[in-house]
């Protein structure tokens, strides 16, 4: 108790940073295995056969959306403790900037999905809009009935327009959020005018990201399967995606502090805080996966039981059971003891442990669909219609390996750019001497 | 007439602001004094740190009465619906599988137990609701609900006594030192 009061003479003037020799190792290596990734991708997505071009296309898709989901949590943790006008945050604010500031190059990743080479395996519903010859309304009058009435929606053109919406609109929100947190760092008059300004762009730049992870997930998840809807979709995709991105920042706050970074700024206080909304999100993401899963049980429509039937068959159910308590009975219970919380180590593990549950999660998301789809489209290539493919699993494992290494490369490098805690905001003592 | 003789209940001791309230506790504590508390018309942020107070055993109490919640709400369920009569709903199995259909009740009894232990657990503990307090009797003391930070020292504490408490508590920025004897 009575621990030491920080006043501004703790606070380095010219800010905390990485030394780049610490991490030059890793960040070669991720960047390589990453480039050298990629371009076996690209080979396997556009060149290979057939059989592996449609497996791999699921393994890339569920590797960028899953990395994906960490960057949009960034942003989120960013915008919400601008828009909030919170305080307690400050110290780690800037690993929230770092952590979303690698959206733009996340998104880069989804290029492959805009060829239809790739599309022809993933989305069902483009095979059926391009085999029209003239219009494609009229062609969907009489192919299918379902795609003539969503055709306002999934249609090409608004397809391909939203997903260069979702990509460039996040990025300028961040991109500019870090850009005005940055410039802060060295200015002789750093002020007030910063924080307010900041505060403002965030209300209204909230919504584009409530849009961007609701419509990246409609537009890449759930346009696996066009006869399936879920009106819970886009918060459940969210509710992983505000979880795991805090896991990230309370591993990235851990390590540097580790190394001897965010002295004086971040106490056990702030971990316990990243800890409660890990435990908080643990619980929403309970709620509101059971509750998508409840709302489709209980009311038995065939268009919404397909999800859950896919996922209850086979080798699918016992991972789906398993889901249920190790990502939420399990880190609940483990969540609720205050100590943990407040020690950086303990809670690193439970971040980690998080994550681990959040590859389960979306694996099950964009994975089951596979054999069922390729069954579907192109059975003489791939087997008719079952519930896993074999061997495809190889491929799911290159694609997070490679754009996991992506992930650690651009966050490695965005930490490294700038001060590690914004060390002129005016609220850095508030946050410093944070209690709760 | 007979005289009275009245029971001392310790020291009581005004402080000037939340601030100064917290760091005389800070060295009340640091005196060793066990029995002591401290009065203040709001709460105040790290006070139980300053007080050297040990975290409470009623989130245990909650925990365990979560889990009571969740096991009676799991047993009323399953009992009625699927051992005693078998409820058939739209086909849905009457078996342990159905047992997302209970889901909503084993969470509102988690809730409700964890609400009623963190209730009458906190009520046990702070030994509430009581007639009277011993502080009652001084004639200060009311404005501790008002403008002012007091801090009191009972008589049955070990380190208790009569002249080098009330020199700890008047050194540490006391004023309006009163010793408090318990009305009859």
């Amino acid at each position: 108790m009575g621990h030491h009061h920080v006043t501004s003479a703790d606070i380095a003037i010219n800010g905390d940073h990485l030394d780049p020799s610490k991490v030059s190792k890793v960040k070669t290596a991720a960047m390589v295995i990453a480039a050298i990734g990629t371009l076996v991708s690209i080979y396997l997505l556009f060149v290979g056969s057939e059989k592996t071009r449609g497996t791999y296309a699921y393994s890339w898709l569920f590797a960028f959306y899953f990395f994906l989901t960490l960057s949009i949590g960034g942003c989120f943790w960013t915008l919400l403790h601008n828009v909030s006008n919170s305080g307690w945050g400050t110290s780690v604010r800037r690993t929230f900037e770092n952590l979303g500031s690698t959206y733009p190059w996340m998104f880069l990743f989804g290029i492959p999905l805009l060829f239809p080479q790739v599309q022809q395996y993933l989305y069902e519903w483009m095979n059926i809009h391009r085999e029209a010859h003239g219009s494609v309304k009229e062609h969907l009058h009489h192919a299918d009935h379902l795609l003539y009435n969503k055709y306002w929606f999934m249609n090409l053109p608004f397809w391909y327009a939203r997903v260069i919406f979702w990509g460039v609109g996040l990025s300028l929100v961040i991109i500019g959020l870090r850009k005005l947190s940055t410039a802060q760092d060295t200015d002789p008059n750093p002020g007030t005018a910063r924080l307010f300004k900041a505060r403002f762009h965030s209300t209204y730049t909230l919504i584009i990201f409530a849009l961007t992870i609701t419509f990246t997930g409609f537009d890449f998840m759930m346009g696996l399967d066009y006869k399936w809807f879920s009106t819970m979709w886009g918060v459940y995709l969210f509710s992983g995606s505000a979880l795991n991105s805090m896991a990230v920042i309370i591993l990235v706050c851990a390590w540097l502090k580790s190394q001897g970074h965010l002295k004086h700024v971040t106490t056990g206080e702030h971990f316990h805080i990243m800890g409660k909304l890990l435990f908080a999100f643990t619980v929403f993401w309970a709620y509101i996966s059971f509750s998508q899963f409840f709302l489709i049980w209980y009311a038995g429509i065939t268009e919404e039981t397909s999800y859950f039937l896919i996922r209850n068959t086979g080798n699918w159910n016992t991972a789906m059971i398993f889901l249920v308590f190790g990502h939420f009975v399990f880190p609940f219970v483990i969540l609720l003891q205050a100590w943990l919380k407040k020690n950086p180590k303990a809670l690193s593990i439970m971040a980690a442990y998080t994550l681990v549950m959040h590859v389960l999660d979306h694996y099950l998301i964009s994975i089951p669909e596979r054999g069922i789809s390729l069954g579907n489209i192109k059975p003489g290539v791939f087997g008719e219609i079952q519930p896993a493919i074999p061997g495809a699993f190889w491929g799911d494992i290159l694609a997070f390996v490679t754009i996991g290494s992506a992930f650690i490369f651009f966050l490695l490098r965005a930490i490294g750019q700038h001060s590690l805690y914004p060390n002129r905001d005016p609220r850095i003592l508030e946050s410093a001497n944070l209690s709760n | 007439m007979s005289t009275t003789r009245k029971r001392v209940y310790g020291y009581l001791a005004e402080f000037k602001s939340a601030s100064a309230l917290y760091k005389a506790a800070e060295k009340v504590r640091d005196a060793g004094f066990r029995k002591w508390d401290c009065y203040s018309p709001y709460p105040i942020h790290g006070l139980d740190g300053a007080m050297g107070m040990k975290r409470s055993i009623l989130p245990w109490f909650v925990f365990f009465g979560g889990i009571t919640g969740t096991a009676t709400a799991f047993t009323l369920a399953y009992t009625t619906q699927v051992v005693i009569y078998p409820t058939v709903v739209q086909a849905k199995p009457a078996n342990i599988f159905s047992v997302p259909a209970f889901f909503p009740v084993m969470f509102e009894l988690t809730i409700l137990f964890s609400g009623f232990t963190v209730l009458f657990g906190l009520l046990g503990l702070i030994q509430l609701p009581r007639l009277n307090h011993p502080l009652f009797a001084s004639k200060q003391f009311h404005r501790a609900t008002d403008d002012a930070f007091f801090i009191a020292i009972e008589a049955r504490d070990p380190k208790f006594s009569p002249n080098q408490t009330k020199e700890l508590l008047s050194s540490i920025g006391g004023e309006n030192i009163e010793l408090v004897e318990e009305e009859d």
